[in-house]
């Protein structure tokens, strides 16, 4: 039996790929914890693994055609690291995990991890990135929102690989981020909730709003944008009944360990009230 | 004349620990070991009707209550806890058999091919339920005064129902245990706070005398009460495992494991009836403490006696009636936590005094100061109050430290502040230092002193602090003086290291003998000084009606939490923590200080973050993924001080420390979470999901 492969390239991975079932592994941060079985024994895969992380094709950052390309490999410390990542989203890496994890962990592996309760994924639906798929066969570029198809499930296809997140070269006017979790550090995600918005001439020239670990997939509604852009941002006080109106019935949480249903609706509402309120006040 | 013994030295400990040199249970090898790992059960109450067993390969063995030579229970206050399952399993969790072995893999493979078929019995899943069915473990009484009366004449009376919740210890390694059976002896290492309790254990589950059982303890990353009597259970299981195996065998816990089996903090509910007079002045306190024990009592009546020992806090009520319950349930045994029942009852009290002072409409801090004890005060148990009460100082000092008294009135919501005054009873409950009799040996030589104590360094710091106290005591320095491991085979039984008694008891011990190896010094170049425990003649305790002096003397404090609320998510966030001790002396500042810096913090996750629950028997927070204590970043800025108020009987005046701080930081940040958002809390943990709840109500 096969353990594991540690291709060189990008292209050898490609060819392994096309030719075993294996598991694509970076930091490990989560599918170690996942397969953990105790005891110090190994953990439990069921297919050979796949080294990528430490392939120099996915290590890139760069700023083209104004969008930010990133390799998947590319850590979390990486991302905070950068001076071309936007800060609003560099702030959701920062709230996530430890430093040892952050220096593990890689922000495809957060992607391909497809949890609710992903703290990558609401900027990532926020600025609609696209994610670049590779095989030896094809290379396609599909929206995060295409990509997660539910909880802990994605589009890649068995001889794909994620190689590339790809966002816009663009800062927001107003940014809003938080993340409520059990504490202060290493904590995950009880409900997180963020907020852009550009304002010109007290007008809201565009709004993204996104909510986490609070559905199976993030939520984002680009109608409910579309009904806010437009408006004057002095109208905003009085549209908020109707905003969260609109948004209570997208947000469906549950109970777990960590929380309870009832505040993470509550207090995903109120987060967006509080973004709301804050867009009243800028001019 | 040398400096004072207070001011700090570096630990002894710290540099093996820092460098990696430390061996931890889990870093000892033996030749030809085995592993062990536990089959548990997944039933929370069931008839265990058979037990499926696969074919085992050569070398693997299964462990269970067939193989123990004596008494299939673990020995403790309650010997009830079986080593392995008998007919019945009474908790999710609760050990059945080991399946020993030398690979890991195939251990884990004959466990998954084990089937046990059980026959579900009905299960008692909460306190309340286990209240209405009266499965009483441990019922207790005891008055002061004439209650009924004060009751009959009272202007008010107030009823009053306080909750708290598990606390799990977190300690840094997860139990773990290894025996090695050799030379007619069996040889028991492991991660412990009392070695002699495993030696007790031990003699009973092997049916041996203690001589021929020798517990060593391994570095112990912290314990907190975690290891006092869980590791008995251990100890035994493995040394039987040993026996039959003939081959070192260890057996070391995953945290998952750790977290499911191992005993926490009791859950309480205590209730209060408070008679007040014209002056709404508390005259009369009625009080009725439930603690949830788990499926077996264990050393529960000893959490108990504390537990409504420590009722009245520091006020002086003058007619009082007391019952405290142990319950049984189908979860988790309960077990000894820093506090020891204290700060179940300690909480409750303050949160009545806090919210009677809200009702009538006093400061909560001066509604407390009309009650305080005072020098000469009887205890709630008729013993003495004898030592200066230090508090009106304490409290000067902490309210200044803080600016309460400025904050307190110019109350902004979302921003709170809350005081707490506390005592500790210093030392065993009741007649416990009589009936373990601590001893210790102090021997010369050459121009060293090796101090022989069962004391154990659990990272709290007795090493530094018993070493210090000879070494100042016989005007040496500290490298001269060494200390003896924690073997039972090379240390006296100096009583466990446990209730804040190793500073104060066992310090004092070693102090006597100093005085005397100091006046004999030149006799030789060898020899050996001991002194056992003797009770002080004044103190006078009845251990059936619970009369009389529970606790020589005790040490005070007083805490000022500062919170602010997050107005949109409710999320708490302790600012500062303002606090004053009096634990007579210091005996190294340093030391002292990570104790009550660590107690606040333990205190304050108790209090807050660290909800654990359970759901029909099951932990629903059974990893440190979903149970999560504070983290460096949750810490509040910490200010401590200390009063001097030096004990006659403690070495250098020294009273206990350990456990004061985690006993007061609870109540001071659930008053100050009270003060920010104008509403009484009864229940801990306090979460953003009931402040929420509670704010909107008030709206």
């Amino acid at each position: 039996m096969v353990d594991g492969f540690r291709p060189v390239t990008l292209q050898e991975t490609l060819n392994i790929r096309s030719q075993y079932n294996c598991t694509p592994i970076a930091g490990g941060t989560d599918l170690m914890v996942q397969k953990a079985r105790g005891f110090a024994l190994k953990p439990g895969f069921e297919q050979p693994l796949l080294f990528i992380g430490h392939l120099p094709e996915l290590q890139k950052i760069v700023i083209k055609n104004n969008q930010i390309h990133i390799g998947s490999g590319l850590l979390l410390t990486d991302l905070l690291n950068s001076e071309i990542i936007p800060e609003i989203f560099k702030e959701a890496v920062r709230l996530m995990a430890s430093p040892p994890s952050r220096n593990l962990a890689s922000i495809g592996g957060n992607i391909c991890n497809a949890s609710p309760a992903g703290d990558t994924l609401p900027y990532l639906y926020a600025v609609d990135a696209k994610l670049v798929l590779k095989s030896v066969r094809s290379e396609r570029l599909v929206s995060i929102g295409e990509f997660i198809t539910g909880p802990k499930q994605t589009a890649l296809g068995q001889d794909e690989l994620l190689t590339e997140i790809i966002i816009p070269n663009k800062i927001f006017n107003v940014n809003y981020y938080k993340k409520v979790g059990q504490r202060k550090g290493m904590s995950l995600t009880k409900a997180v909730f963020l907020g852009m918005t550009d304002i010109k001439n007290d007008n809201l020239t565009d709004i993204r709003i996104a909510f986490g670990s609070v559905s199976p997939k993030i939520v984002r509604s680009r109608e409910i944008e579309r009904t806010i852009v437009g408006k004057p941002t002095f109208e905003m006080i009085t549209a908020i009944p109707e905003i969260l109106a609109k948004y209570a019935l997208l947000i469906r949480p549950i109970d777990d360990a960590r929380s309870t249903a009832v505040y993470r609706k509550k207090v995903s509402l109120r987060l967006l009230e509080d973004f709301l309120r804050k867009i009243d006040k800028e001019k | 004349m040398r400096e004072s013994i207070s001011k700090p030295i570096q630990r002894v400990d710290g540099s093996a620990k820092i460098s990696g040199e430390a061996k931890y249970i889990g870093d000892m090898h033996f030749e030809n070991m085995l592993f062990a790992k536990t089959l548990r059960s997944s039933r929370v109450k069931a008839k265990i009707k058979s037990i499926i067993k696969p074919e085992l390969p050569e070398g693997y063995f299964i462990v269970d209550k067939d193989d123990v030579p004596g008494f299939n229970r673990m020995r403790t206050v309650v010997s009830d806890h079986p080593l392995f399952a008998e007919d019945n399993v009474e908790y999710i969790g609760q050990p059945i058999l080991l399946v020993v072995g030398p690979e890991r893999e195939t251990i884990y493979d004959i466990i998954t091919h084990i089937s046990i078929v059980y026959d579900d019995l009905e299960p008692l899943y909460t306190l309340e339920e286990a209240e209405a069915k009266s499965t009483v473990f441990t019922d207790y009484h005891y008055d002061k005064g004439e209650p009924d009366k004060a009751f009959a004449v009272a202007v008010t009376i107030i009823e009053d129902e306080y909750h708290t919740g598990y606390q799990e210890h977190v300690y840094l390694e997860p139990q773990g245990m290894a025996a090695e059976y050799r030379d007619d002896t069996m040889f028991v290492y492991g991660s412990m706070q009392c070695p002699f309790y495993a030696e007790g254990a031990l003699t009973e589950a092997l049916g041996w005398d203690a001589k021929r059982i020798r517990v060593i303890q391994t570095v112990t990353g912290g314990a907190f009460g975690g290891k006092e009597e869980f590791p008995s259970l251990t100890a035994c299981q493995v040394a039987v495992a040993a026996l039959k195996t003939k081959r070192p065998v260890t057996l070391i816990y995953d945290r998952d494991e750790d977290i499911i089996c191992s005993t926490k903090r009791h859950p309480s509910i205590v209730r209060y009836k408070a008679a007040l007079n014209q002056n709404n002045d508390v005259i009369a306190l009625d009080v009725d403490v439930l603690l949830d024990a788990g499926a077996y009592n264990g050393l529960s009546p000893v959490v108990l006696q504390r537990a409504i020992f420590s009722v009245t806090g520091v006020y002086n009520y003058l007619h009082l009636k007391v019952r405290g319950r142990n319950f049984m349930t189908n979860n988790v045994p309960s077990g000894a936590y820093r506090g020891f029942g204290a700060p179940q009852t300690i909480f409750g009290t303050e949160m009545l005094m806090h919210n009677i002072a809200l009702k009538i409409g006093v400061d909560p801090l001066d509604y407390k100061m009309r009650h305080m004890l005072r020098r000469g005060d009887p205890t709630c148990m008729g013993g003495k109050i004898r030592d200066i009460v230090k508090l009106p100082e304490i409290i000067t000092r902490v309210t200044e430290m803080s600016d309460y008294r400025n904050k307190v009135q110019n109350n902004v919501k979302y921003k709170g502040i809350g005081a707490s005054l506390f005592l500790h009873g210093c030392g065993f409950t009741g007649n416990g230092e009589q009936t373990i009799q601590g001893k210790i040996i102090l021997k010369k030589s050459g121009e060293n002193v090796i101090l022989k104590v069962s004391s154990t360094e659990m990272g709290q710091g007795a090493e530094t602090v018993l070493r210090k106290i000879v070494a100042y005591s016989l005007d040496l320095p500290i490298e001269k003086v060494l200390c003896e491991a924690a073997d039972t085979g090379l240390v006296p039984d100096s009583g466990p290291t446990v209730a804040s008694r190793t500073t104060m008891i066992v310090g004092g011990l070693l102090r006597q003998a100093c005085l005397e190896l100091k006046d004999r010094w030149d006799e030789a170049e060898e020899f050996e000084v001991s002194r056992s425990y003797k009770h002080p003649d004044f103190l006078n305790w009845d251990n059936d009606t619970f009369q009389g002096d529970a606790y020589p003397v005790y040490s005070w404090g007083a805490n000022v939490a500062e919170v602010e609320i997050d107005p949109v998510t409710y999320e708490i966030n302790v600012k500062k923590i303002s606090a004053v001790y009096d634990v007579g002396m210091p005996i190294d500042e340093t030391t002292l200080r990570g104790q009550m810096q660590g107690g606040i913090v333990q205190g304050v996750g108790w209090a807050t973050i660290e909800v654990m629950t359970t759901d029909k028997g099951k932990l629903i927070q059974k990893n440190l993924t979903d149970y999560k204590v504070p983290t460096s970043m949750d810490i509040p800025k910490i200010d401590c001080e200390f009063v001097s108020n030096p004990y006659e009987f403690g070495p250098f005046g020294a009273k206990c420390a350990g456990e004061l701080p985690f006993v007061g930081a609870p109540p001071a940040v659930v008053a100050a979470v009270s003060n920010a958002l104008n509403v009484p809390i009864y229940s801990i943990p306090i979460t953003p999901e009931d402040l929420m709840e509670m704010d909107s109500h008030e709206n």
